[in-house]
């Protein structure tokens, strides 16, 4: 049962992170007065993908690439998603989902670089350095959520924020919000924080090598990260929903806030873009794990 | 042979016709390696879906920048730029061709994965174009390379280059769009042509001196 | 100095060139194949710091090559064309790699597109073009349209009016 269960919960993160990501480039399209690909160009594009031959320079590749995929499958187990959960000791427990993530993204750094191709060890080194810069204010930021609420469950921290829109932690903490917004922005590696893609510069870093159907899974990995992270940041500050469809659409106004600043910046230097996550979220996130210790 | 004429106010976009003389010494035509079967269904997720190389080998690359953005928009069919060979379904020949570049189209053109597509843009890939007397410049391209659409002009405005990617997701979707099975199975014959130019040994003249 | 100043200069220093005004901020300089270093030189003295171009011109009735070098002054603003001939069954010339660094650049250049030979300049190996092996092309006596055809193949239609 709970197998089947599981198997539901992947393809419901994947189905509708790909919906997102369809909406997304229609949304962004009209932002720039475009009329855009229709909102299923996503599936269009991973069946594409899937029926192309791929090259493979390495088992290392393929096991790297798949890792990647699983990583984050993986952690949706952990995920909460509205009313649904699997496991009921762990109902989202944060610090574990935060450990998985990142195997994930070790996955991912493992296949490209067995690729052998330079601009993809610069991307993926560029994807781990962000990483470095965007994690610490947004683990501070979760810290300081566990501090209030004596619990590292999302389920917790959900059922603490029930009863209205005033009591989501958006309202009660709205710097540690802005910070881990911030920290979205460089998860999903939108635009400010995209120096790890910079198609005109290193050729689209750690995807450079990846041809056909790992170019598939990869696009499975964006698609279902961004699931997971925009439904993390809900649980944490939109008061998460007991109704799944409530649930998705405020991860969705998440995804388009996201992408909203993704249309109108240009691209940070990644080591500006790590000073810049030291310096504004660590700042906003230090203050409020002041404000709730003191 | 399937030709599709789609005529614009601006230019026409033709399939390419085997109309060159030497290419009756291929071994099999287009319409023997027709999809059939599975792979029609494919190519409609295919024909919706190209991605094209943005690789820009000559003067056409101009007309790319407004078809992909705003004005003209060429992602409402699909279509998107795409950084490397390894990705792309489409590689567009923008425009002239020297030798030096031939040499790395047909490198890129080799590390594309199947299916994919080749389309000469401009005269200058059918015929030379105004480069027809250069010394370093190709005169056409399909002698190289199998090329599944053309679209004529100098240069092709937008529109035309809309319609020519219009013309090959028909040709797609009927299955007949099939240059790179055209290419594995005649490769000696594209093989020998290429050699012919980019590993010459004796000059072209007797009167030609080593400098 | 003005443009006046500069060529009585050169007329006094080198009493065999020819000097032929082009425009106000510029002129020509014709000099023997033998005296080009010493005039450059001279040149370069008087602060004409810049190599703008240096390149070929093919005389083939008169059998002879026209070697140019584009001078120019900031201070001056004033440009010369410095030029000498040299015998077309013979192209050689001493290089001035000693007086311009990116003489280097263009005399390879030179030397790939006319065949012609720099003495001093060790670095003349192919430039531009793809495993070149017959006259050099921007020679007068090079067809490129015959070249193009026995190469790239013919358009019935366009090629044979």
């Amino acid at each position: 049962m709970i197998v089947l269960k599981y198997i539901a919960f992947a393809l419901t993160s994947i189905i509708v992170g790909l919906l997102f990501m369809g909406l997304g480039r229609k949304y962004s399209a009209r932002i720039h007065r475009r009329y855009g690909p229709p909102f299923w160009q996503s599936y269009l594009d991973v069946i594409k993908l899937f029926s192309k031959t791929s090259i493979s320079h390495h088992w290392v590749m393929d096991f790297g690439i798949m890792m990647g995929l699983a990583g984050i499958l993986a952690t949706i187990a952990f995920l909460p998603i509205g009313p649904f959960h699997l496991f009921n000791s762990m109902n989202g427990n944060i610090i574990i989902m935060l450990y998985f993530m990142t195997i994930g993204y070790l996955g991912m750094a493992m296949g490209v670089s067995a690729s052998g191709n330079p601009n993809s060890a610069i991307g993926i080194a560029r994807a781990l350095t962000l990483m470095l810069g965007y994690e610490i204010p947004f683990v501070i930021v979760v810290i300081s959520l566990i501090f209030i609420n004596k619990s590292s469950l999302l389920s917790v921290m959900v059922a603490n924020q029930a009863g209205g829109f005033l009591h989501w932690n958006m309202i009660r903490y709205p710097l540690g919000f802005i910070a881990a917004e911030m920290a979205l922005q460089g998860m999903l590696g939108e635009k400010p924080f995209d120096a790890m893609i910079a198609p005109s510069e290193i050729a689209s870093g750690p995807m450079v090598e990846l041809s056909g159907k790992m170019m598939g899974l990869g696009f499975l990995q964006h698609a279902a990260q961004i699931f997971l992270e925009t439904a993390i940041i809900t649980s944490l500050f939109l008061g998460g929903s007991s109704n799944v469809w409530i649930f998705f659409l405020k991860m969705f106004v998440l995804y388009l806030v996201s992408l909203s600043i993704n249309a109108v910046s240009a691209r940070f230097k990644f080591e500006n873009a790590v000073k810049w996550f030291w310096k504004w979220p660590m700042a906003l996130s230090l203050a409020q794990l002041l404000i709730v210790i003191l | 042979m399937v030709l599709e004429m789609a005529h614009g106010t601006f230019a026409c976009a033709t399939f390419n016709r085997d109309f060159i003389r030497g290419v009756d010494m291929l071994i099999t035509s287009r319409n023997d390696l027709r999809d059939n079967g599975w792979e029609r269904i494919l190519n409609y997720f295919r024909k919706k879906s190209m991605w094209m190389l943005h690789y820009c080998t000559g003067c056409g690359a101009m007309e790319l920048p407004p078809t992909m953005t705003s004005r003209w928009d060429m992602e409402r069919f699909g279509i998107g730029p795409m950084a490397t060979p390894r990705q792309a379904d489409l590689l567009l020949v923008t425009g002239y061709l020297s030798i030096k570049s031939l040499k790395r189209v047909i490198y890129t053109y080799e590390q594309m994965q199947d299916p994919k597509w080749l389309i000469a843009f401009g005269s200058c890939p059918l015929n030379g174009g105004i480069y027809y007397d250069s010394y370093t410049v190709i005169n056409r391209l399909a002698l190289y390379l199998p090329i599944d659409l053309s679209i004529e002009g100098c240069m092709p405005r937008p529109e035309a280059v809309i319609n020519g990617f219009n013309t090959l997701m028909k040709g797609i979707e009927k299955g007949t769009a099939v240059g790179y099975k055209k290419y594995k199975e005649n490769y000696e014959w594209y093989k020998k042509n290429q050699d012919a130019i980019l590993n010459r040994t004796k000059p072209v003249f007797d009167s030609g001196v080593k400098s | 100095m003005t443009q006046k100043e500069i060529s009585e200069k050169i007329k006094e220093n080198f009493p065999n060139a020819e000097i032929k005004i082009i425009d106000k901020k510029q002129f020509s300089v014709l000099v023997d194949k033998e005296q080009i270093i010493p005039v450059l030189a001279f040149l370069q003295n008087i602060d004409f710091k810049e190599l703008a171009i240096l390149t070929a011109v093919d005389w083939i009735d008169e059998n002879q090559f026209e070697i140019v070098y584009n001078v120019f002054s900031y201070s001056h603003y004033q440009q010369i064309l410095v030029k000498a001939r040299i015998d077309r069954n013979n192209p050689k010339i001493q290089s001035v790699i000693n007086l311009w660094d990116i003489a280097k650049t263009y005399e390879r250049d030179v030397h790939e597109f006319f065949g012609i030979e720099f003495i001093g300049n060790d670095e003349l190996k192919p430039f531009f073009l793809h495993n070149w092996l017959d006259l050099p092309p921007m020679r007068k006596d090079f067809d490129s349209l015959a070249y193009s055809n026995e190469v790239y193949g013919k358009f019935k239609e366009e090629r044979d009016k």
